[in-house]
């Protein structure tokens, strides 16, 4: 069909597509053009901030203190933006060629008639690719300058929640041109090869009737992509206990990733499965034409309910882990803190206030940035982590399950509750001083949520550098007397209180957390839902037609559509929920293998406000859709003219 | 793979059996047929509903593929030909019309008809078309879309870009089974001029009436050729078609 633009005036010319083509499948193009541009948009736009943020100069004028501390918040922020950037690279592989794919699918008729009369397999699939490269070029084109206004957006949302510093913004890459338009061009290529191939395959006269090949929905390549999936989400959640907090944490995060993917390979069977058995609230004629059309439309459900259930997955699951995490964090902290007080203060306050009447013990925790390089040669590597400089002794009658401390000397260090060192050697330097190679022992188990990395014993720190450090002192009382006055040494709160507070400080951050990486992903998801929906309606202009001569009326037409289109979403919203389900598992084996407590905190209020955008933006997509389908009179679309 | 076999048929069939189904489901649409169609002729197709009158057609089009026997079209033995090859077939040497037109709607009938050329890789006058859109009584509708059109001038812009290929067989399943009388009789006049003209036509038809203008009918039954008729009027046609329905 490329070709056929090039006819001559006096040639029969064609223009691409033709001109009526656009149209009548205005929305399927539109629809490809969105999905590539979005996300586009979205990949560029993380992969500018992750590049920006790596790239970052440390200011100067920054004493040894704040370098090394605006080095951990760089590392922080370019691994959060890693996760972004992986999130919308997700997306868009996802939304994209699943877009391509449905739009595929939906011309299938036409692209049989192209075969009965002379159109070769590698013709089909050169007209299918070769649009695909010019929506796939047009989307990543208008793609390039949206996703400078998505950088905006993410770096704004960054500095308010202040993981990036104030003057922190996105910074323009010219080979970013070449990135995004490769990206827009690959993904909508591969999107529609898969789909291209099919449809060439298949025999001309089977796609016409819709039979034979045609019919079938779940492909070799359907079935080794979900089965695939499957196995790794299956892999994720079993290995997942194992990994330890960090790396059970990753794992149980990415198990609705791939069993959203899985889901939605298997869609096709699903789907209308489960669509069937959910009450459409349409009685009647209008009932059975909605579960004939659920049983029919099997390919088309599918690929309706396919973002569906990856937005559910993605957002709940990752969420839901997420805040179940952090809970079971709070909880193992709550466990592993016995004392009565907390005073916030700086520098080593600790023998001051055991002094104090009333006090029976004092563990002081001095909080220091630091440099720490392991490894030699080749596997040299040097990182900024933070280190608690405390007492051994008292550290450990503070938090139970610290015992492995009491053995160790000054002179060794010892691996803190954030679980990235192991114990070896070490090389610490501290601002302004190096403390050479240390040794490293086993000393406090790996917490869920994470804290200091190193734990440093007093006399190995010199007291100068401690003195305007933060510090927490974790105070015990003796029983029987009164609560002492400690408040000429800092901020006091009840341990209570003090849990309360972290574990606020805890979620707040946790939920930005989210907010940045699931945010304008889960906006984009929702796109592709709309899109999606408006694709499926784009094709059956005459089959609406059909029902109305058949003796229904425009509305019932349109509420059987809200019916199928409703039914679909919840099949969609459900397999999403097991997919995040598959997650839970992992969070509720993982939480119990780190802290010994199973813990799992679905957030069911996120996951309703879900369920309504999805049905509302679903519903509202397909009465406009089907309304518009609907606006010329049956007879034009049927009949011939006289 | 083809071969080239010498005929003077234009459609050759030996033996040719096509099968629906497995084991106690299975339906011999088309049984055993040994038939050959005169080049130059028009041949209709005819027998009960369920007979095996469209596979017949769709075998011999190449467009399904026999279990047994072989299938010549036009000097070509297109039996074990591959998908590229039945491309080709389509493209220069069969053309096929359908009951329900299958034009591709978003492109006009000037396009339509140019189509098939522009998959063969041709860049066709606007001239040719437009005379062959003529031939079939369309020379002031060439820039109409399908659905600006009637039922009968569809079929006649699905019958011209069956023949601006000049193929060397026409197929036409059921032509005339979605118009009325006026549009059916003005499409048979058109097949029967191309006929008298040389053109072989195999139509497939269960009207006595469309069979009667063929220049032979052939009733078909369970699969099997039961009957032949040559130069019959519809009374007879229809006499003879009741008989095998009985």
């Amino acid at each position: 069909m490329l070709r056929l633009a090039r006819a001559g005036a006096e040639r029969v010319s064609f223009g691409f597509p033709p001109r009526e083509g656009i149209a009548e499948r205005w929305s399927l193009f539109v629809g490809a053009t969105l999905s590539v541009c979005l996300g586009v948009a979205l990949v560029q736009s993380s992969l500018l901030l992750l590049i920006t943020a790596a790239t970052m100069d440390t200011p100067g004028g920054l004493s040894p203190t704040e370098r090394l501390r605006f080095d951990d918040g760089r590392t922080a922020a370019v691994s959060m933006l890693g996760v972004v950037m992986g999130g919308a690279a997700f997306l868009a592989i996802f939304i994209i060629s699943s877009t391509f794919a449905f739009t595929v699918d939906q011309r299938r008729r036409d692209l049989a008639l192209l075969r009965l009369v002379g159109g070769s397999r590698g013709q089909l699939r050169r007209l299918l690719l070769g649009e695909a490269v010019l929506l796939g070029t047009l989307g990543a084109g208008l793609g390039i300058p949206a996703g400078l206004g998505v950088m905006a957006v993410q770096a704004w949302l960054m500095r308010r929640m202040g993981f990036v510093p104030d003057g922190f913004h996105g910074q323009w890459r010219m080979w970013i041109l070449g990135a995004s338009i490769g990206t827009g061009l690959v993904l909508a290529v591969a999107g529609a090869m898969a789909a291209a191939h099919r449809a060439a395959r298949v025999r001309p006269l089977d796609a016409l009737r819709d039979s034979g090949e045609a019919t079938r929905v779940m492909t070799a390549g359907r079935w080794i992509l979900g089965l695939l999936f499957l196995g790794g989400a299956l892999a994720l959640a079993i290995v997942a206990p194992h990994g330890g907090p960090a790396g059970g944490q990753a794992m149980a995060m990415n198990v609705p990733l791939c069993a959203a993917v899985a889901a939605a390979a298997f869609g096709p069977l699903l789907i209308p499965a489960v669509a069937r058995l959910i009450p459409t609230g349409t009685g009647g004629p209008l009932g059975s034409l909605t579960r004939a059309n659920l049983r029919d439309g099997r390919r088309r459900s599918a690929s309706v309910a396919a973002p569906v259930t990856v937005l559910v997955a993605l957002v709940l699951g990752q969420a839901g882990a997420s805040a179940s995490f952090t809970t079971s964090g709070i909880e193992q902290l709550r466990r592993t803190t016995a004392a009565d007080l907390v005073v916030e203060s700086s520098g080593p306050i600790g023998e001051r206030i055991a002094a104090v009447p009333g006090v029976a013990s004092a563990s002081t925790e001095i909080e220091l940035p630091a440099q720490i390089t392991t490894g030699a040669g080749e596997d040299r590597e040097t990182s900024t982590i933070t280190v608690l400089v405390v007492d051994f002794a008292a550290y450990a009658r503070t938090h139970p399950g610290s015992e492995a401390l009491l053995g160790l000397d000054h002179r060794t260090a010892a691996t803190g509750p954030g679980g990235d060192i192991s114990a070896g050697t070490t090389r610490v330097e501290l601002p302004g001083l190096d403390l050479g190679d240390l040794p490293v022992a086993a000393g406090v188990p790996a917490a869920v949520s994470g804290g200091a990395d190193l734990l440093l014993p007093r006399g190995m720190v010199p007291p100068a550098q401690l003195t305007s450090a933060p510090s927490a002192t974790f105070v015990r009382v003796t029983p029987g007397t009164a609560l002492p006055d400690l408040t000429a040494h800092g901020k006091v709160s009840t341990v209570d209180r003090w849990l309360a507070a972290d574990a606020e400080t805890r979620g707040s951050t946790s939920n930005k957390i989210m907010v940045l990486v699931l945010g304008l992903g889960a906006l984009y998801a929702l796109v592709g839902v709309v899109n999606s929906v408006v694709i499926g309606a784009a094709a059956r202009r005459r089959e609406f037609a059909e029902a109305r001569v058949t003796g229904l009326s425009r509305g019932q037409v349109i509420r059987a559509a809200l019916a199928e289109s409703s039914a679909v979403s919840v099949a969609g919203i459900l397999l999403g929920l097991v997919a995040a389900g598959g997650a839970f598992i992992a969070v509720l084996n993982t939480t119990a293998a780190v802290t010994g407590t199973a813990t799992l905190d679905p957030p069911w209020t996120l996951f309703a406000g879900l369920t309504a955008t999805i049905l509302l933006a679903t519903g509202v997509t397909s009465v406009i859709t089907s309304w518009s389908a609907t606006r010329e009179r049956p007879v034009l679309l049927l009949g011939a003219r006289e | 793979m083809t071969t080239t076999v010498q005929t003077t048929a234009a459609v050759s069939l030996r033996g040719v059996t096509r099968t629906y189904g497995r084991g106690s489901a299975a339906i011999r649409a088309v049984d055993d047929v040994d038939l050959d169609l005169p080049r130059g002729g028009w041949t209709a197709v005819m027998g009960p509903s369920g007979s095996g009158k469209s596979t017949l057609l769709h075998l011999a089009a190449g467009l399904e593929r026999a279990d047994a026997g072989r299938v010549v079209v036009a000097g070509t033995d297109i039996t074990d030909a591959g998908d590229q090859q039945l491309t080709e077939l389509r493209r220069t040497r069969i053309g096929f019309v359908f009951q329900s037109f299958n034009l591709i709607g978003s492109l006009t009938a000037e396009q339509n008809v140019a189509l098939p050329l522009r998959l063969a890789g041709r860049a066709p006058r606007r001239s040719e078309v437009r005379s062959v859109l003529a031939s079939v009584g369309l020379a002031d509708r060439v820039r109409h879309r399908p659905r600006e059109l009637s039922g009968g001038q569809q079929q006649r812009v699905a019958i011209a870009r069956a023949m601006v290929t000049r193929p060397d067989v026409l197929f036409a399943d059921e032509p005339t089974g979605a118009l009325d009388s006026t549009s059916a009789r003005t499409v048979l006049d058109l097949l029967r001029a191309m006929a008298d003209a040389g053109q072989s036509i195999v139509m497939v038809t269960h009207d006595p009436g469309a069979a009667a203008r063929a220049d032979a009918v052939v009733f078909l039954r369970d699969g099997r050729i039961v009957d032949r008729l040559a130069g019959a009027d519809t009374h007879a046609v229809a006499e003879r078609l009741a008989a095998w329905e009985r």
